[in-house]
């Protein structure tokens, strides 16, 4: 997982199905240090998180996971989901 | 996933049978330092260099150069493309990385 910030979200029509109902955003990964590394991440969310906010972004079957705990959760299309938003770390 | 432009094609006759008949598009990650000034004022927000790395996606959007799209990596991407393969088909084809979606708008408060 990476710690990041939500800096927006991400609109599109023209879209696979899989992401039909997902809501995209997009986050800015932060290094231990909390600075921006200028590496950007789309993930789905499932927590209302907004902009502004300090969030864990999972990957892989943990994203899935996140969208619906599996093991039955190979169909989601799902790569970087939303795994908590953090108030804080030291 | 992430988001990027797209930047040119690959093609190829020599591949796996699997991969037969998937475009292949060329797609630059946008970085933070790309986005708009005050898009990413967070604490700590320091402007990122550029890349040039270009990733290989298979597409099934038919996007083209100077879109942007977002990038899905791994079993997501090939779920992606199993959309377009004949129902019931596994996702077996030979690719780690697929264009998902053409973006509209990104919506960047300040």
């Amino acid at each position: 997982m990476i710690r990041g910030t939500v800096i927006g979200q991400v609109w599109a029509t023209r879209k696979a199905r899989g992401l039909d109902g997902q809501t995209l955003l997009l986050v800015a990964a932060r290094d231990a240090e909390g600075r921006a590394t200028g590496r950007l991440v789309v993930a789905s969310d499932t927590l209302d998180a907004r902009a502004g906010e300090d969030v864990t972004v999972a990957f892989g079957s943990g994203a899935r996971n996140v969208l619906r705990p599996g093991p039955d959760n190979r169909d989601l299309l799902c790569d970087a989901a939303i795994a908590a938003i953090v108030e804080g770390a030291g | 996933m992430f988001l990027g432009r797209v930047a040119g094609t690959v093609w190829s006759t020599v591949k796996w049978p699997q991969a037969q008949g998937i475009k292949l598009l060329l797609v630059r990650p946008y970085r933070v330092g790309d986005l708009p000034p005050g898009a990413a004022a967070a604490p700590g927000a320091a402007p990122s260099e550029p890349t040039d790395d270009l990733v290989v996606c298979a597409d099934i959007l038919d996007a083209g150069p100077g879109d942007d799209v977002i990038v899905a990596f791994g079993h997501a991407a090939r779920v992606a493309v199993s959309e377009k393969l004949p129902p019931g088909s596994k996702p077996m084809v030979p690719i780690d990385a697929a264009v998902v979606a053409v973006v509209d708008r990104v919506e960047i408060p300040r």
